[in-house]
């Protein structure tokens, strides 16, 4: 093989396709999306606590509005003095967000009051006023039983849980919600980069029979040059595409949290006094931290895509050889298609559970450990062992879908106008 | 001296033997036409001469080495399926097939830039391919064949889809490059153009060499057994006519085949009591008549040869 000609057909393709116009608004245009996602994510958390719900306590007991109002005054009023029709047209023409009528039997036999509501505001802010309620009533009934402070200390006790979690370099803050997550969009992100990549490939093999140029380049390379011409081609056309997204990235996750401090600095000074807390307590920049990424697992993202694409794209090329146009592809897609939507719909119970029996099996299977390997090893320690094996496995597998595409594409390549059955598929692996 | 050597030649694709026991030589500086119907092994032969398939027995040799990527470079092949890159920029494209020939970049350029201005088509060197005409395309498509400069020349069925000017430039490339040296071989099935070009030729059918060697000889071996016959009225007499074959017949012209040692005065003797002979013509056979009556009529596909 002539590394000088690969080195050709390689540069040609990166080339071209690096100049394109696609690629550069696909490149521009993804991280503006991210940086816009999370925009809206902090606008949203900010400015959920900026709208705060007034209701009104009809209170037939005198002591529960106090306790309530102690809990949280801004939500919080009394309109004891108002009759119940007046508040019922209120809140009809939305100047009152809700109403309560609390009676003694509510402290007394446990009996649920009713919120009368306009409608708005969801299950976290019916929740939240149904949890202001029971601490409302317990402490009135505590205190009316004249429950020592010990006992009451009890009731006020909240366990929480700290996790933390422990690795070489010791201790660090557990963040195992973000990692899942990240876990889960890398494994999405080599999904959709082995089936892009891959069948960008597919097309530009395609083009080249299509446009009768393949023969052109047969009397001057061989196919094995030029198929990994293209392949690594494609392949650098991706890489520069992730490396710009992780420096990206990277950079935004360094400036984040200083900037989402100063954008929320900026909000709350526009925000009347009582809800400036209610916001610091909704939202923490400092949460943000969390979104720097071990360098490490960067890495194994670049190498599990390569693998991962290197024997996918080899199935690419192979189908792009086989068949005379796009749609026709459509029947061989299933050997490709398969086994990549298998590892993405188990990439969830990946999430789940990322140490279960079937999460360490997928994530060593070679055709599915790309996507589940990565994914677990983002949300979880995996045995050294497990990742050796699952690279070892790719690789091998990459030679032996190599031996057999190859075998495919040289034959193909040359076929015109026919379309191409599995039987032929196989009769051009045999002649090989 | 023999720049290309086929040396029994065999090529199977499943069942069907595409090529069957092939053997010629090429030689240096002259024009070699492959001549023979569609599906009669020409493309199969011309593409393992350019190492793009090999023989499953036999052997090839180009200037003396066994057809290898080596050999690739010394030759410059149009195929019959033409085709370019079509999103991609006129020079950056010749610059990537020259140098994918292994020519370095330098040479490369200094080079296309030359055919470039040859073809008057310097202008267009920043265009795609897409916005170019057809005959614009097939120029840049001989600039892509030629332009590693080397020894040899191989055009599969070069004009066919070349509108009349480019079929005309072609020649002249093609008659400019023997006269520098090179080696040309080129596969048709037209016959006609092969007799204007060619100076030795093969004949193929059905996978297999029926005739080689030289044009001229092979013409004056076959001797002035054909009538060229111009005539105005009824032509009907041409029907009656036993022991021989009529090739190109038309209202008042016929290429007649004499076979069997027919006389050709009585031929003549007929046409006159029938028609009124404008010309009498005796030559040697056409090229198309050869083909015929060395294969059988029986054995070839008659649609195919014009």
């Amino acid at each position: 093989m002539s590394l000088h000609k690969v080195w050709l057909v390689l540069k040609r393709e990166y080339l071209t396709r690096v100049k394109s116009k696609s690629f550069i608004i696909i490149t521009a245009l993804t991280p503006l999306a991210f940086v816009a996602f999370i925009g809206i994510v902090v606008f949203i958390s900010i400015s959920e606590s900026e709208v705060e719900k007034r209701i009104g306590i009809l209170d037939q007991t005198d002591v529960l509005i106090e306790r309530l109002a102690e809990i949280n005054e801004t939500r919080y009023f009394d309109v004891s003095d108002v009759p119940e029709d007046t508040l019922r047209s209120q809140v009809l023409d939305g100047d009152l967000d809700g109403f309560i009528v609390l009676t003694d039997s509510v402290i007394m036999h446990g009996k649920s009051p009713t919120l009368v509501h306009g409608g708005s505001g969801g299950i976290a802010f019916l929740s939240g006023v149904r949890s202001d309620l029971r601490d409302a009533v317990r402490e009135e009934r505590l205190s009316r039983e004249n429950v020592s402070a010990e006992i009451r200390d009890i009731f006020e006790t909240r366990t929480g849980l700290e996790a933390v979690k422990l690795t070489e370099e010791g201790e660090s803050e557990d963040n195992t919600l973000f990692a899942s997550a990240l876990g889960f969009i890398l494994g999405l992100m080599i999904f959709f980069g082995i089936f892009f990549y891959g069948a960008l490939l597919m097309r530009s093999v395609i083009e080249e029979k299509t446009n009768r140029v393949i023969e052109v380049i047969a009397s001057s390379v061989k196919p094995i040059e030029l198929m990994f011409g293209k392949l690594f081609g494609v392949l650098s056309m991706a890489l520069t595409q992730f490396g710009i997204w992780i420096v990206f990235y990277i950079g935004i996750s360094i400036a984040a949290a200083p900037i989402a401090g100063m954008i929320m600095e900026a909000q709350m000074s526009n925000l009347p006094e009582g809800a400036t807390e209610a916001a610091a307590a909704s939202f923490d920049p400092s949460t943000l931290d969390n979104m720097v990424i071990d360098p490490s697992i960067f890495a194994y993202f670049i190498l599990f895509f390569f693998l991962g694409f290197m024997i996918y794209s080899a199935l690419f090329a192979a189908i792009g050889a086989a068949v005379e146009n796009e749609q026709d592809s459509q029947q061989f897609m299933p050997i490709v298609g398969l086994p990549i939507f298998v590892a993405y719909f188990l990439n969830t119970k990946v999430m789940q559970a990322p140490d279960s029996g079937l999460s360490t099996f997928i994530s060593i299977f070679p055709l599915t450990s790309p996507i589940n390997m990565i994914s677990r090893i983002a949300s979880t320690s995996v045995p050294a062992w497990q990742i050796i094996t699952s690279i070892l496995l790719m690789i091998l597998t990459f030679f032996g879908i190599m031996w057999l595409a190859a075998k495919i594409y040289r034959v193909g390549i040359l076929m015109y106008g026919k379309k191409a059955t599995f039987k032929d598929l196989a009769k051009w692996i045999r002649q090989g | 001296m023999a720049v290309i050597e086929v040396k029994d030649i065999r090529k199977s694709f499943g069942k069907t033997k595409a090529v069957n026991g092939v053997s010629f030589d090429v030689t240096k500086g002259r024009i070699f036409g492959l001549l023979g119907p569609n599906g009669a092994g020409k493309t199969t032969t011309i593409r393992m001469i350019n190492y793009i398939l090999t023989p499953d027995t036999g052997e090839i040799t180009i200037n003396g080495l066994i057809a290898s990527p080596e050999t690739q470079r010394m030759i410059g092949y149009m195929p019959e399926e033409r085709g370019l890159y079509k999103k991609m920029k006129v020079f950056d494209q010749l610059m990537y097939l020259t140098q994918l020939k292994g020519m370095n970049a330098d040479e490369a350029k200094k080079s296309i830039e030359y055919w470039l201005e040859r073809f008057e088509a310097l202008d267009w060197k920043k265009r795609e391919i897409s916005e170019l005409s057809k005959g614009q395309s097939q120029k840049i498509q001989f600039i892509a064949t030629i332009a590693h400069d080397p020894d040899i020349y191989i055009f599969d069925e070069p004009f066919s889809g070349l509108d009349p000017i480019n079929s005309e430039t072609l020649k002249e490339i093609i008659i400019e490059l023997r006269e520098k040296g090179k080696t040309i071989l080129f596969s048709t099935h037209r016959m006609e153009q092969v007799e204007q070009m060619c100076d030795d030729i093969c004949l193929f059918n059905q996978g297999e060499a029926v005739l080689t060697g030289k044009l001229r000889e092979i013409k004056s071996s076959f001797g002035e057994n054909t009538i060229n016959l111009e005539f105005e009225g009824d032509s009907s007499f041409l029907d009656k006519l036993e022991g021989v074959r009529i090739n190109n017949r038309s209202t008042n012209f016929a290429e007649i085949r004499v076979l069997n040692d027919q006389s050709m005065q009585e031929i003549l003797k007929l046409a006159m009591e029938h028609a009124e002979i404008h010309k009498f013509e005796r030559i040697e056979p056409s090229l198309n008549e050869i083909f015929i009556s060395t294969v059988g009529d029986d054995n070839i596909k008659k649609a195919e040869i014009k």
